[in-house]
């Protein structure tokens, strides 16, 4: 079972650059596998991802001039795009499909309300998240204070 | 002259006067019209200045190759050289190119404008812009290189930029260090910002 749950309101368009920041990057020559870490921020247009560790991974398993496939994010991920942010241990950004999918007691947060579960799945171009395994919620009703 | 009747013949007493007048004029042209030498101006020379050149020795074309400590083959080519008088075993030299192909297949090339290499401390110093590229597909390049030649070890303690695979990037240092089982790492320390722009399908 999962919860459905808009994610980013605005489009998120996955062609635009990705930017990372690190202390530091580490480039294996013989696979060409990079390494980013100590507290790495991804970002792409409106979408902000910061992590300890983030590897890139290639199209193609090692080869290293093909196209970048995955940023698998580590270490304590915070996830933020627009309004809503969602914390996780481990997140997959998959940049072809735009879809992060966040793992390890997640935590999102929308405005007042928060949602933990196990695993999130967050499309960013259709702006939809679906939360799955032992989701929570917590509803803030403000009452008329 | 003589008159004669046919044409053949007047032509012929005719030649006989204008050929002769032509010659000399020819051979007139080799004396009179010719470009007198002046043996006072001497022959036009280089004025690089030659006791320099004798006494600073300098080495053209040097190649420096050998072998590091992790098996890995180093070769610096560079287009001039000169002996540092104060330090024998230092060198510098302008225009170098270095290569360096590593036991697991990976060259990497070097290009610099300048660079002192310096044998007993077994270091390469390469500055004046320099360009790396990795077996990666990496294009690395910096303003100031170290090359080990013990062992393969080469850091540009400066900033630096790279475009490769993974996009542009610029980092606050780098450091190219065989890891521990065997390959090679490729660092870029404090402070390092990529671009990659998802090539549109």
């Amino acid at each position: 079972q999962g919860a459905n749950v808009a994610f980013g309101a605005l489009k998120h368009d996955s062609s635009l650059p990705v930017e990372i920041a690190a202390d530091q990057l580490q480039i294996n020559q013989e696979t060409g596998k990079a390494v980013f870490s100590g507290n790495v921020e991804v970002g792409q247009g409106e979408m902000r991802l910061a992590a300890a560790r983030v590897e890139v991974e290639y199209e193609g398993g090692e080869s290293s001039t093909g196209k970048v496939q995955r940023l698998h994010a580590t270490g304590g991920v915070t996830l933020v795009s627009g309004a809503e942010a969602a914390e996780a241990r481990e997140a997959v950004y998959t940049i072809g499909s735009s879809e992060i999918v966040m793992t390890g007691d997640v935590l999102l947060t929308q405005g007042q309300n928060a949602l933990s579960g196990q695993k999130l799945v967050v499309d960013l171009d259709k702006g939809t998240g679906v939360m799955e395994g032992r989701v929570r919620t917590i509803f803030r009703s403000d009452s008329g204070n | 002259m003589s008159v004669y009747d046919n044409s053949y013949s007047r032509f012929v007493s005719l030649a006989k006067i204008v050929l002769p007048l032509a010659a000399l004029a020819l051979l007139s042209t080799l004396f009179l019209v010719a470009r007198t030498v002046d043996p006072s101006r001497s022959i036009p020379f280089a004025d690089v200045d030659v006791n320099e050149l004798a006494r600073e020795q300098r080495i053209s074309a040097p190649n420096y190759s050998g072998v590091t400590r992790d098996g890995a083959a180093i070769s610096i080519k560079a287009s001039s050289a000169r002996p540092d008088p104060a330090n024998r075993s230092r060198v510098s030299a302008t225009d170098l190119r270095g290569h360096l192909e590593t036991p697991d297949g990976g060259t990497y090339e070097l290009s610099s404008l300048s660079g002192e290499i310096d044998t007993k401390a077994g270091l390469a110093v390469l500055d004046g812009g320099v360009i790396i590229t990795t077996p990666t597909g990496y294009q690395v390049t910096s303003d100031q290189i170290t090359t080990a030649l013990e062992q393969t070890d080469i850091e540009s303690p400066g900033p630096v930029k790279a475009v490769g695979p993974a996009g542009t990037l610029d980092a606050g240092s780098m450091k190219l260090t065989p890891s521990d089982d065997g390959n090679y790492l490729l660092v870029f320390n404090n402070g390092v910002k990529l671009v990659y722009t998802p090539p549109s399908e």
